[in-house]
Formats: C-alpha cells, sequence, structure tokens
C-alpha cells in the first residue's frame, strides 16, 4: 500500500471532486468538510512522500507498470516533494480559511466552488509530481481551466478579466506543447529521463534552440514574467477572496518550478548555462520583474492589485536567482519558492479577512484596522516584514542567499535592484500599516462609550486561525531555514 | 497595437519555421519519431494488449494515465460551465 | 531545391495557419472573433503533430492487419507499413483539450454578455469606466 502513495497524492483530490457535486445535492453544507477531509488526507500522503524521498532518494513510480519511456513514469526527488507538501499544505490551509468568505462572496455557489477547487488542487498536483512531458501538459490545462472558472465569479469585472487571462493562459499552454513538440520530432520520447539521455548528441540542432525558446516562453505567460504579466494584477485582484488566496501564491510558483525542471533535469545545466545565454537573459528579465513590479505596486490604491504587483516582483527574484546559476543563488532562488508562497498566502488570507469585514479591498478603507481586529493586522506585519526581508521571517533568509549569489556571481545590477526592492516595500507596506493606525470616525461609529474607544470587531475563528498559522509557519521557516536547507534543498540544487 | 501584433505573430513564425529546418523529412520512415519508441508499441501490442488497435492499446493501456487526464479535463470544464453559468432562483 | 520544399512543406504550412489563428486571437477586438483565433491556433498544433505520423512509401492507418493470426503463428509486426501510432494518441487528448477551453471560454463570453450586453472589448471597456 505504501508503495502507491505518489499516485494517492493525485487520485484522494481527483476523486472527491467527482464526489463533491453529490454531497451538494445532498447537503450544501457538506462540501466544505469534504473539501477539508480530502485534502487532509492528501497532506498526509505528500508527507508520506517527502519523508520517503529523504529517506531513501529519488521515487520512480511507474503508472500501470509500464517500463519508461513507453509508459508514464512519476519521479520524486527532493525538488518534487518540497513543491507537493507546499502545495497540499497551501491548499488545505485556504480550503479551512474558505468556509466564511465562500458563504458571503458566492452564496449559491459553494457545491461547485468546492467541486472546481479540489480539481484545481488535483492539477496543481499532477503538474509537480510528474516525469513526462506530456502528462504535464494535460495537468496544466485541468489547472488552467479550473483556475479560470475559480477567478471568473468574482466580483463586477472579473469575467473581462477572465477572458484576457485565458487569451494569455491558452498562448502560454500552446507555447509549451509546440515545444515539446518540437522536442518529440528530434527526439522521439517524451519522457524528462530520456530526453535528457537523448539530447546531448543534438545540442547543435535547430529544432531543439526552438524547442527551449518555446518552452521557456509558453512558461514565461503562465508564470506572469515582466513584460507578459499583464494578465495577473486584474485577474487575482478581482478574484473571491479564496480563490487569490489558493491561486497567488501556488500558479507562478509551479510554472516557476517547470522553468527550473526544464532547464536542469530535460536540458543539462551544461546546455542552459554555458552554450546558449538563456540565463544571462533570465537575470535581467528577473531585474526588468522585480523594478516593474515594485514601481507599479507602489502606484496602486487597491490592496490587492498592490499585492498582485508584489508577486510580479517576487517572480523576478526567482528568475533571477536561478538565472545567476551558481549555487548558492539557486538554493535561495528554491528557498525563496517555499518562502514567496508562504508569504503570499498570508498577505492574500488577510486581504480576504478584511474584504469579510468590510467589504472592500481599498487600502483607503483600513482605518483603524489595527484596533478593530489586532490579530489579522498582526498576521500581516508578519508578512509585510517577510516581504520587506527582516529577519527572523523567512524571507530574510532567501533574500540573504540571493544576494549572495549576486555578489559571487558579480552582477551589480541585480544586486542593486534586490536591495532597492526591499526599500520599495518598505515604503509600500508602511503606508499600509500607517493608515491602519489612524481611526476616523466617519461611519457609524459605537453608540455605547460616545468616546473614541473602538471595539475589537475581530474576524470569524475559521478565518482568523488558518491566517495566524500562515504567520506562525512564517517565523517558523525562517527560525529553522537551516534545517529545510541541508536536508532537503542542497540535493534539489543540480549539479553545475 | 494591429502592427504590433502582425510583427509579433510574424516573428514567432518565422522561429517556428527556423526551428523546422533541422527537423527529419517529412514522411522520414527513420526519424527519431519513428524509430524511437513506436516500433515497440507496433510489435508489442498484441502480446501485451491483445488489441490490434494499436492507438487504442496506448490510449487505454501504455499511456492510459494521459486518458484518464483527458477526462478530467472534461469533467472541469463541465463543473467550471456549471459553477459560472448557473443562476440562482431568483428569491 | 524541389526535394527541399517536398520535405518541408507541411510544417511550414502549418506554422502559417497557427500564425493566422495567432494574429487572430492578439489583434481581433471581438471576443468570439478572439476565440476563434483560439481554436484556429490550437487546431494547426494539431495537425501539425499528427502531420509528423506519416511514412514514406504509403502507410495504412496504425491498426494491425490479421493480428490475431499473425500472433498466433508468431509473424513479426512490419513496422514500415503502419503509421507512427503516438503522435494520433497524443492529439485525441489535446482536441478534447482545445474543445473544453473553447466551452469555458464561450461560457465566459456568456457572462460578458449577461452583464454589458456586448462583446466588443472597446464598448466594454467604456462601459465599466462610465460606471
Amino acid at each position: 500500500m505504501t508503495a502507491q502513495i505518489p499516485i494517492l497524492v493525485v487520485v484522494i483530490p481527483l476523486v472527491s471532486s467527482f464526489f463533491c457535486p453529490l454531497m451538494g445535492l445532498w447537503r450544501k453544507g457538506l462540501c466544505y468538510f469534504w473539501a477539508v477531509v480530502a485534502l487532509s488526507l492528501c497532506v498526509l500522503a505528500s508527507f508520506n512522500t517527502l519523508l520517503t524521498v529523504v529517506e531513501t532518494g529519488t521515487i520512480r513510480y511507474r503508472l500501470g507498470g509500464w517500463a519508461p519511456p513507453f509508459g508514464i513514469e512519476y519521479v520524486v526527488d527532493h525538488l518534487n516533494a518540497m513543491m507537493l507538501v507546499l502545495v497540499s499544505v497551501i491548499s488545505l490551509i485556504v480550503a479551512i480559511y474558505s468556509k466564511r468568505s465562500v458563504e458571503q462572496e458566492l452564496p449559491e455557489k459553494i457545491t461547485y466552488f468546492y467541486t472546481v477547487f479540489l480539481l484545481q488542487v488535483t492539477g496543481f498536483l499532477g503538474i509537480v509530481i510528474t516525469g513526462d512531458l506530456f502528462n504535464l501538459y494535460v495537468f496544466l490545462e485541468i489547472g488552467s481551466l479550473a483556475g479560470y472558472a475559480l477567478i471568473a465569479v468574482g466580483e463586477d469585472g472579473a469575467p473581462l478579466a477572465t477572458f484576457r487571462y485565458i487569451v494569455m493562459g491558452t498562448i502560454g499552454a500552446c507555447f509549451y506543447l509546440l515545444g515539446v513538440g518540437y522536442i518529440y520530432i528530434s527526439t522521439g520520447s517524451l519522457n524528462m529521463a530520456d530526453v535528457q539521455q537523448l539530447l546531448p548528441q543534438l545540442y547543435d540542432s535547430k529544432v531543439i534552440l526552438t524547442a527551449v525558446a518555446f518552452l521557456l516562453a509558453g512558461l514565461a505567460v503562465k508564470m506572469a514574467l515582466f513584460p507578459v504579466h499583464v494578465w495577473l494584477p486584474d485577474a487575482y485582484a478581482k478574484a473571491p477572496s479564496a480563490t487569490s488566496a489558493l491561486l497567488a501564491p501556488l500558479m507562478t510558483k509551479i510554472s516557476l518550478y517547470v522553468m527550473i525542471r526544464v532547464l536542469f533535469s530535460v536540458f543539462e545545466p551544461h546546455l542552459s548555462i554555458e552554450r546558449l545565454p538563456i540565463t544571462d537573459i533570465m537575470v535581467w528579465a528577473g531585474f526588468l520583474a522585480i523594478l516593474g513590479g515594485a514601481v507599479m505596486a507602489l502606484a496602486q490604491t487597491d490592496f490587492k492589485r498592490m499585492l498582485c504587483y508584489v508577486v510580479v516582483a517576487e517572480v523576478g527574484y526567482i528568475v533571477g536567482g536561478v538565472g545567476l546559476a551558481n549555487a548558492i543563488a539557486i538554493k535561495g532562488a528554491i528557498l525563496h519558492i517555499l518562502n514567496d508562497a508562504v508569504m503570499t498566502a498570508g498577505l492574500f488570507a488577510v486581504a480576504g479577512i478584511v474584504m469579510y469585514k468590510t467589504k472592500s479591498h481599498n487600502i483607503s478603507d483600513f482605518h483603524g484596522l489595527f484596533k478593530k481586529m489586532p490579530f489579522t493586522m498582526a498576521t500581516f506585519v508578519v508578512g509585510a516584514l517577510s516581504i520587506i526581508g527582516v529577519p527572523p521571517t523567512c524571507g530574510f533568509f532567501s533574500k540573504w542567499y540571493l544576494i549572495h549569489g549576486a555578489v559571487i556571481a558579480k552582477h551589480w545590477a541585480f544586486l542593486g535592484a534586490l536591495l532597492l526592492s526591499s526599500l520599495i516595500s518598505v515604503v509600500l507596506f508602511f503606508r499600509v500599516i500607517e493608515i491602519g493606525f489612524v481611526f476616523q470616525p466617519s461611519h457609524e461609529g459605537d453608540t455605547h462609550s460616545g468616546g473614541h474607544t473602538v471595539t475589537m470587531d475581530e474576524a470569524p475563528a475559521s478565518m482568523l486561525v488558518p491566517t495566524v498559522v500562515i504567520a506562525m509557519a512564517i517565523i517558523l521557516i525562517g527560525l529553522y531555514n537551516q534545517t529545510i536547507l541541508s536536508n532537503l534543498i542542497t540535493f534539489a540544487v543540480p549539479k553545475l | 497595437m494591429r502592427i504590433l501584433s502582425l510583427m509579433t505573430a510574424v516573428l514567432v513564425g518565422a522561429t517556428l519555421i527556423y526551428g523546422s529546418m533541422d527537423m527529419p523529412r517529412w514522411g522520414d520512415p527513420q526519424s527519431p519519431a519513428s524509430s524511437h519508441v513506436s516500433p515497440h508499441y507496433l510489435r508489442h501490442s498484441m502480446e501485451d494488449t491483445a488489441t490490434p488497435n494499436v492507438v487504442t492499446s496506448i490510449l487505454g493501456d501504455y499511456r492510459g494515465y494521459d486518458t484518464l487526464g483527458e477526462t478530467t479535463v472534461i469533467f472541469t470544464a463541465g463543473m467550471a460551465c456549471i459553477l459560472l453559468l448557473r443562476r440562482g432562483r431568483k428569491r | 531545391m524541389f526535394e527541399f520544399i517536398v520535405g518541408y512543406y507541411n510544417y511550414w504550412m502549418y506554422v502559417g495557419l497557427m500564425m493566422i489563428g495567432f494574429y487572430a486571437m492578439m489583434a481581433k477586438r471581438n471576443l468570439m472573433k478572439k476565440i476563434i483565433g483560439m481554436n484556429i491556433f490550437q487546431s494547426a498544433i494539431i495537425l501539425f503533430y499528427v502531420s509528423t505520423s506519416v511514412k514514406k512509401g504509403g502507410v495504412t492507418v496504425p491498426i494491425l492487419e490479421h493480428a490475431h493470426e499473425a500472433h498466433e503463428a508468431h509473424h513479426a509486426v512490419d513496422i514500415m507499413q503502419y503509421a507512427n501510432p503516438l503522435p494520433h494518441v497524443l492529439m485525441l487528448t489535446a482536441i478534447v483539450v482545445m474543445v473544453a477551453t473553447l466551452g469555458v471560454a464561450v461560457a465566459i463570453c456568456i457572462m460578458i454578455h449577461r452583464r454589458y450586453h456586448t462583446l466588443e472589448e472597446d464598448e466594454i471597456i467604456t462601459s465599466i469606466k462610465r460606471g
């Protein structure tokens, strides 16, 4: 039984999503609990996979018993296992958090929301765990279709934002499929490990060059790399709170994971770093993304849109870190994938709580929230400090490794962008914190005391507890980052 | 905007055609795609799966997981359309 | 020269078709025309893949003939007689994905039409700006 756990990680959310509409026909409130139970089992399976990988090395699971390259194979190594745990834990936390928010924003659509939620998680897990190029495309499309639906049921303006996302997302997925097609035409195989063996004699071929270009271009659209990031701010700002808390941390990070896989496990580091200037282009792309995201974030008055531009800047950190192409920078980039997913989940969870309580996500509506919702705003402060990069939060440590890697690679422009964006983040978040401390009794006010005391009107427990758990995780990951690095990430970095 | 789109489309098309210069000729029986994995499917389809239709045996057996994924895609699209289009009863 | 063209013209044709769809997705203002462009783009990719499965000298579909008798008698399968089955399989899945994406895109167009009563992008943006 335990040998089948890798497939259970994907099958559990998939099968439970089949039963979710039936649960909804019986009683609507059951869907939430069904989704939470399914995702808890999924978290257990993914932790089991992680422990197995740490103890015994890479897991290779053959689907249907057929040997690769004739059948499909799941390959779980350290990078994979970390991503599996990350995706399943964040999905569980967001699912627990989503109850009140979905009841308020989408009262008639609860059943199908949780069905599509589970399908989205299935898509993510399927992308992360597979070792076959075409299987990745199939699960990428499952995740994309579910994402389109989850975003389009948001507020006014969400359908148009989703339509733009569909057009750009389909271009990205089709470019990925074209890249896979070119690899298939020149090597004859679709299995990642097999292609890695067959490629070295084909490095001079124009077909492989084009394949790399199209794979990376398609993934760049999916990960919202500047300048093809234009779909992200509209889509994630107008989506329902539970959707943006699920998609914003995970979708871009999973596309970044696929990019790392393609660059280092399908095309060897020799090709990606030495023969082609891919990594040089990546550092400059990261540089532009960091500066572009940070500057655009300053101009926003809507809290969620500001966070979306912060996400664009974070993608720039990771792309630039991988592009610096030394072991320390890549360690920092992989650690930053973990950290950024947790930080972004926490910040979007705070945005969702503010939306639930004040029915708005405008920065100017943050008045007095520090008195009304102290625990929520404490989580916000922890998340903000982590994005700025203050120890002992996790953001500091990954930024430290990225800066160290930039110094080793002597890439001063990227180093400057890293430091400048920390300064800009300080301005960004302190602006919100300042507004939060000022209370303007312009609305109903309180009738009891007649003075300026504010009653504490904290978020419901089902929303608050997951958010606080994420805040504690931000600090714990920071404190234990050496353990995570030495046991997991050091093995995930490719041999350069 | 139209000029930019036209230039992008021409650039992408030119890159694709440039990439196709080194491809095996159309219909080459010794191309890597026809001589690496496919002969195994054609030769062993009868003994592994007892199915003369090789496309079915790959779809249902060797790469059956992709077919599960495809079925899930249809299910996801169906659930997505219900989520998007179903209007609640007017109270 | 002629052999060069004959060797590659299928790839070029399908790339041209892809670029027609790609241009339509980006440049057209009407949402339905963008969806039609998306369909053309994805269909061209499917045709591109399937065209690589043919082998020169006349091949037939990859369904083994007289398979049961040949299997009983342990005759070998002549692979030169059959087309490459793998691209067909991959593209069956890709066709399904294409149709599913088309369905969700048109559902979103229905949502947009219910709200704004138009499918022209310019008019929708004007309508949003007017509030």
